[in-house]
């Protein structure tokens, strides 16, 4: 009891301490108003980094390629230190690695009982770039921009780009399933949903813009953070990463076994001719 | 590309799809693919060995059945054997019965033989003595008195009335 009374009371100090500090240095302003940061936020016309050759780009393509370095290291390092020591009773760590790869293996396979090798492949990439991108907001990690100024990278999926990206390219996947699965019969079926790339693209930008635009307003009004409890943020981060990194990969595995499962005239004639046979 | 509303940028697309390639492929190689490997090799592992108990298990059973069988085998023969010695065990009683009864009935039939022999042999000895002592007598009264032995007999003859009279 003596021990929590006293990390209680350290944390109380520290939280007045910061408060005081925050409000003595006070709030100069950015160099933008909040209007200014809000609609830069939506279409990234202002705050952008200089790239390879002087292009400038979005800081949500930076953030991208940030969480693909961060999943690609931590991948490599599971590899070489964790998957050779992998035993046939699990540990910990292995049964969370076991339980995402079987979860997203799982749904590929319940979903589209043809064809679904590749398609585990594509939504466990995809669930560990929207989910880690999701959550990469929360770190706050910051760049600077072709006019010096420093900016929050947002998550990935908060650049409409990125969004468009993802989604044509969930598109894509379903088509190549449909190709695979049917033919020429199969791009007609997944042309049925002409308005999938669409509603993927926008759902996700638009869950992934909300997520942002708050957590801009929190970096915006540094102050504002002792205000709203900056758990309830993370809590709603983290749970919008799990929905839609749980939406966009059923729907893909949904829509890949639908345009990949072979056509019943071409059974029937199967049958037919296994009948004449 | 200014027109194009929202600020979508197809450079910036195809440098996400570039970046989501990456990732796709390298998540595959480097997570996905090594650890559903493992996952179906414990799988194939369990399997193997559920397979092999199984077959530990029929092969068990069969040995079960094949002693069960050899074990009602048993009892079989054992109750045949038992049968067949019971059989013998009272066929030969039955023949030992049947020989004592012969036997006994044999030594009846020479005892019998035997005493009538005996009583034949008796009886004949008997006349036989009677006969010698019939002659012995006759002899007697014929030959050592001086009575003419017709009187002698007369004479006996009367002192037998006169004996029988008192």
């Amino acid at each position: 009891m003596g021990k929590h009374k006293k990390g209680l009371a350290v944390c109380i100090i520290a939280v007045l301490l910061l408060l005081a500090a925050s409000l003595l240095t006070g709030f100069h302003g950015r160099a933008e108003s909040v209007q200014e940061a809000m609609r830069d936020a939506v279409l990234h016309n202002v705050n952008q980094i200089t790239f390879i050759g002087g292009k400038l780009i979005n800081p949500g393509l930076v953030s991208a390629f940030l969480v693909t370095a961060i999943l690609l290291i931590a991948a490599a390092c599971i590899r070489v230190f964790a998957i050779p020591r992998f035993r046939l009773i699990p540990g910990k760590f292995q049964m969370v690695l076991e339980e995402a790869v079987g979860l997203f293996d799982n749904m590929a396979k319940t979903n589209s009982p043809h064809r679904n090798g590749f398609l585990g492949a594509y939504i466990f990439g995809a669930g560990a770039y929207i989910f880690v991108g999701t959550l990469f907001e929360l770190l706050g990690f910051e760049a600077i921009t072709a006019h010096g100024e420093p900016v929050t990278l947002p998550a990935p999926l908060s650049d409409v780009n990125a969004a468009i990206a993802l989604g044509v390219l969930s598109y894509l996947v379903i088509l190549s399933g449909g190709i695979a699965g049917n033919g020429v019969g199969g791009i007609g079926k997944t042309l049925k949903e002409f308005s999938l790339p669409i509603s993927m693209s926008f759902r996700l930008f638009g869950a992934l813009l909300s997520g942002l635009l708050v957590t801009e307003l929190v970096y915006y009004f540094v102050t504002l953070s002792f205000l709203l409890p900056v758990v309830v943020g993370v809590l709603f981060t983290l749970l919008h990463a799990i929905i839609q990194t749980y939406v966009l990969t059923m729907l893909t595995a949904l829509y890949y076994g639908e345009v990949s499962e072979p056509s019943h005239k071409e059974k029937k004639g199967k049958q037919k001719a296994k009948a004449s046979a | 590309m200014s027109n194009i509303p929202l600020n979508i940028d197809w450079q910036q697309i195809l440098l996400h799809w570039m970046n989501l390639a990456i990732l796709v492929g390298g998540l595959y190689f480097l997570l996905f693919k090594p650890v559903k490997q493992f996952m179906e090799k414990r799988q194939a592992h369990y399997q193997e060995m559920e397979e092999k108990a199984a077959g530990k298990l029929q092969e068990a059973e069969g040995v079960k059945a094949q002693y069960q069988q050899k074990l009602d085998g048993v009892e079989a023969e054992l109750h045949e054997a038992r049968a067949k010695v019971q059989q013998a065990v009272e066929k030969s009683t039955q023949e030992q019965l049947e020989q004592a009864k012969k036997q006994a009935a044999q030594i009846v039939a020479q005892a019998r033989s035997e005493a009538e022999h005996s009583k034949e042999k008796v009886m004949k000895e008997a006349q036989r003595e009677l006969k010698k002592l019939a002659t012995e007598a006759a002899e007697k009264i014929a030959f050592k008195s001086d009575v003419d032995p017709f009187d002698q007999f007369l004479n006996l003859a009367e002192g037998g009335k006169e004996n029988e009279s008192r």
